[in-house]
């Protein structure tokens, strides 16, 4: 047996070849590339310095659909509303949910790691994806994962390339993983407390429930009105599953507010009595109210191109002081729209451009008030980002993988802050 | 590769004089790991005990320039633990739990903690650590996170990877790093690139995990099918629905029947030609209803009966059989290859008649026990190692096993990893621009490439590599 076949290496894509020789040419040139999807995203990151442009949006389209594998194969530049409508027509959905308008692509939702309030319930990106291919900055094809949801063989390049911004190798194809969409698919919000251990002894009540909604946000009062759910800041949950668990697990929510409402007034001793006390308490449950699921499309193109966008990071047990910090901060600045992922511990503030603040006071306020909180940028104007999150390349181990992959530093050179020669 | 008397007596005075081991008698112990057919004996063994210790052990050998293979359990089944005359780092004197916090479900454990005693330690407070790989009762959680180990209930929970907030990683040169902890919006993800490294990018010190809420319930069936393909066909109708069950496993006729004749007979019909075992969990609330539409679905299929157990009893019998599979096939050969390979979900039915034609031409003897709700294939083959004809057949049906899995669309390995056992088929998977790609990757985490030297990548595929000493001890010809 000497001839040995080689179907499964991943018949490289159309698009690869051609991406490979416009990599080829740069290299030749000595030009650096700022790489593009539709395009919408580029005011994300930190500054780009390119004198040429690699565009992939030409190379979109479905490679591979077989709905029985709960996977999907398609080029780069496919819009992640041209997925949604293949994936709905077979009640399968791909649970990335990144914010911005209408017509991002999947490859930039890959290379940027952006997930939204989905990634509660799905994991985020780096959870999703089972297969990759890029070109390098070496101008090689490299094909990494599979179509199949389990796989161990090799090291792991797909999740190496998810939230490199490109700078390892510009994406070309993406393999995920899709979900059957829930039968019943219900969104409630409920009221937050102003207090912060109020907030706390809420947040962990609904962490000890046995259940995982599909998404679980914070939002603040500014956005609560962009969304039409109030005018106060409230707890906004997304339910899934078959008609009696979403009814079973609503119950379990409008307990666990209720349960916040008994404890806030009293000792705050917490712990598992109060719960007790509460669920007999908010058998009436008045806290709740169904809203439409319309309203996470209106949180995910909420911002404007023009806001600054931020994130901060903290230990999930650290949220209710993140939030009360990051809110009290936004509520210095008309218009300000903040956001959490009660999961995870992460805040997400959205900063109208045209405010006066954007230069300093409320940005540079919150940052003094909340120093263990890792900042992540996501939209800032240049002196920011030098300010507040210079680079997300520090380690050995991080410059060794740029140089392994893109030596000449040819693809979105600086946007990950790396050290420019 | 001789190894000087110095380096052995340095080493003895980090670890103590009896945590070294120079000679082929106690080094025996350490020349096997759960892949059968090859043995490697190491060239030295140290067995550090604390942090401290290791850390100070592998700045030794990094000193030295000496390459070295971290160990943990020894159960890993591709080859990867195997020490080929160089030296072994056995870690799983290292099991402290450091730590457990039930409000943020973490802990923080050193890399010999066994992955069932992490369960055992988290249940007090309703958490159980959810990767549980059939080994789960002698593999350690630092194996775990080598191999980016995955287990029945990976189906519904996700692999190691998915458990794993951060790591300590000491690398090769005996520097130590934190990897993990940060938002997943940019950046490099050093983590997702170190676990499932198969020891080649370095030791995990101390693994904060995930530990995930016990079910408020759970509901075990099992169901009876007079054909494979029936079987294959109910579990694709049930992962199409969206209802994910905690696990979805299939065993064949052949499986049955050795778990029926054995100590861990689960009460399986013995004359099925396959069962899936169904367990649903979650909310008490509606899981009564997934169960009918699973029940309903298998009839439909072909089903001759869907039983559910009654109790934990019951359950934890039709799940023994299961998890005891291995063992029950061990009775019937001296060996058995466990083999692992991965196919879309819609290809199962006929990559598995495929099996049964590879087996018949090659006349073994192959039993089927895997994670079909995944499409990850468990072929296992009993065999007798010291019969050359018959290891040359399975030798042979393996490799041809293998082929019609990728030409499937699928991979060689789910979870058992690459190790030394698999190295031939990378190249049918991967291009060489792909496979020089991973050396580099590998090369950003041990510049020498001193740490599971000659593992996962066949050398020849590493361009850059042919002329290091590290590489190029690579023999692996099976010992039968």
């Amino acid at each position: 047996m000497t001839a040995v076949s080689t179907p499964a290496r991943g018949i490289e894509s159309g698009a690869a070849g051609e991406v490979r020789e416009q990599v080829r040419a740069a290299l030749e040139k000595g030009k650096r590339l700022r790489i593009l999807g539709a395009g919408t995203w580029l005011d994300a990151g930190r500054p780009v310095r390119a004198n040429a442009r690699l565009g992939l949006q030409t190379h979109a389209g479905i490679v591979e659909y077989v709905p029985g594998d709960l996977t999907i194969t398609a080029l780069a530049g496919t819009p992640l509303a041209e997925l949604e409508r293949a994936t709905s027509a077979e009640r399968q959905w791909l649970p990335l949910d990144p914010f911005g308008v209408e017509g991002g692509t999947l490859g930039a939702t890959i290379a940027t790691a952006s997930s939204g309030p989905l990634a509660h319930g799905f994991g985020g990106v780096r959870d999703n994806v089972l297969g990759i291919e890029v070109v390098t900055g070496r101008g090689e094809i490299v094909r990494a994962g599979g179509r199949v949801v389990k796989n161990v063989a090799g090291f792991d390049l797909t999740r190496l390339m998810i939230g490199a911004w490109g700078t390892l190798g510009a994406i070309t194809e993406v393999t995920v993983r899709l979900r059957a969409r829930p039968e019943v698919d219900r969104t409630i919000i409920a009221p937050l407390p102003r207090d912060p251990h109020a907030l706390e002894q809420l947040l962990a009540a609904i962490r000890r429930l046995p259940l995982t909604a599909l998404a679980l946000q914070l939002v603040n009062d500014e956005l609560a009105r962009r969304l039409d759910v109030g005018d106060a800041p409230c707890l906004l949950a997304r339910i899934g599953g078959n008609e009696d668990s979403v009814r079973a697990q609503m119950a379990m929510i409008g307990q666990a507010v209720g349960a916040r409402g008994t404890v806030s007034g009293g000792t705050g001793t917490g712990g598992g009595a109060s719960g007790d006390a509460a669920s007999s308490r908010t058998a009436s449950g008045g806290a709740l109210t169904e809203v439409s699921r319309e309203v996470w499309q209106t949180l995910r193109e909420c911002e404007h191109a023009e806001s600054i966008v931020l994130r901060l990071a903290a230990a999930t047990a650290m949220l209710p002081w993140l939030w009360t910090g990051a809110t009290g901060a936004a509520a210095a600045v008309t218009g300000t729209y903040v956001h959490a992922w009660c999961g995870s511990g992460t805040v997400r503030m959205i900063v109208p451009a045209d405010s006066e603040a954007m230069e300093d006071p409320a940005i540079a306020a919150l940052v003094r008030a909340l120093p263990e909180a890792r900042r992540l940028g996501e939209r800032l104007p240049p002196a920011l980002w030098t300010r507040l999150v210079p680079s997300a390349v520090t380690d050995p181990v991080s410059r060794r993988v740029r140089e392994a992959f893109d030596p000449r530093l040819l693809l979105n050179p600086g946007i990950l802050g790396e050290v420019m020669a | 590769m001789p190894i000087d008397a110095a380096l052995a007596n340095r080493l003895a005075r980090i670890v103590g004089e009896r945590h070294v081991l120079r000679g082929a008698p106690e080094l025996l112990v350490y020349s096997a790991d759960g892949l059968p057919g090859y043995r490697k004996l190491p060239s030295l063994g140290v067995l550090p005990g604390t942090r401290a210790e290791t850390v100070a052990v592998v700045r030794t050998l990094a000193e030295q320039g000496v390459p070295f293979v971290p160990r943990g359990a020894g159960t890993g089944l591709s080859g990867g633990a195997l020490a080929d005359d160089v030296v072994l780092v056995g870690l799983h004197r290292l099991k402290r739990i450091l730590s457990i916090d039930p409000e943020a479900r973490l802990a923080v454990v050193e890399p010999g903690v066994v992955n069932i005693a992490l369960t055992r330690a988290a249940a007090p407070f309703g958490l159980h650590y959810a990767p549980d790989p059939s080994s789960q009762a002698a593999c350690t959680i630092g194996g775990n996170v080598a191999e980016n180990a995955g287990g029945p209930h990976c189906l519904k929970y996700g692999v190691t990877l998915n458990h794993i907030a951060a790591v300590t990683a000491l690398l090769p040169d005996g520097s130590t790093m934190p990897l993990g902890g940060a938002d997943e919006h940019e950046g490099y993800d050093l983590l997702g690139a170190f676990v499932g490294s198969e020891g080649c990018f370095g030791i995990a010190l101390d693994i904060t995990v995930r530990l995930t809420p016990n079910p408020q319930a759970v509901v075990t069936m099992l169901a009876d099918f007079t054909s494979i393909d029936a079987a294959a066909r109910a579990t694709s109708a049930i992962i199409a629905t969206g209802i994910v069950p905690a696990a979805l496993e299939m065993m064949d006729g052949a499986t049955i029947r050795a778990v029926e004749a054995s100590i861990y007979a689960a009460g399986y019909p013995a004359d099925a030609a396959a069962v899936l075992l169904i367990e649903l969990d979650g909310l008490e609330a509606g899981l009564d209803g997934d169960a009918r539409t699973v029940e309903r679905l298998c009839l439909a299929a072909g089903a001759r009966g869907v039983r559910t157990a009654r109790d934990e009893r019951e359950r934890v019998k039709l799940w023994q059989g299961r998890k005891k599979a291995f063992g029950a096939m061990g009775r019937i050969s001296p060996h058995l290859v466990v083999q692992d390979a991965v196919v879309p979900r819609t290809k199962l039915p006929e990559v598995l008649a495929e099996i049964h034609r590879i087996a018949f031409r090659h006349s073994v003897h192959i039993c089927n026990v895997f994670h079909a709700g995944d499409g990850n294939l468990h072929p296992n083959i009993g065999y007798d190692a010291n019969d050359a004809d018959e290891s040359r057949r399975v030798h042979e049906a393996m490799i041809e096993i293998m082929r019609a899995c990728i030409d499937a669309g699928g991979t060689i390995t789910g979870e058992h990893g690459v190790g030394l056992d698999k190295l031939d088929h990378m190249e049918r998977i991967f291009s060489g621009d792909s496979l020089a790609a991973m050396c580099r990757m590998r090369e950003a985490f041990d510049p020498q490439r001193r740490s599971n030297p000659g593992k996962v990548i066949p050398v020849r595929s590493c361009r850059e590599w042919h002329m290091t000493p590290a590489g190029r001890r690579n023999a692996r010809e099976p010992v039968a």
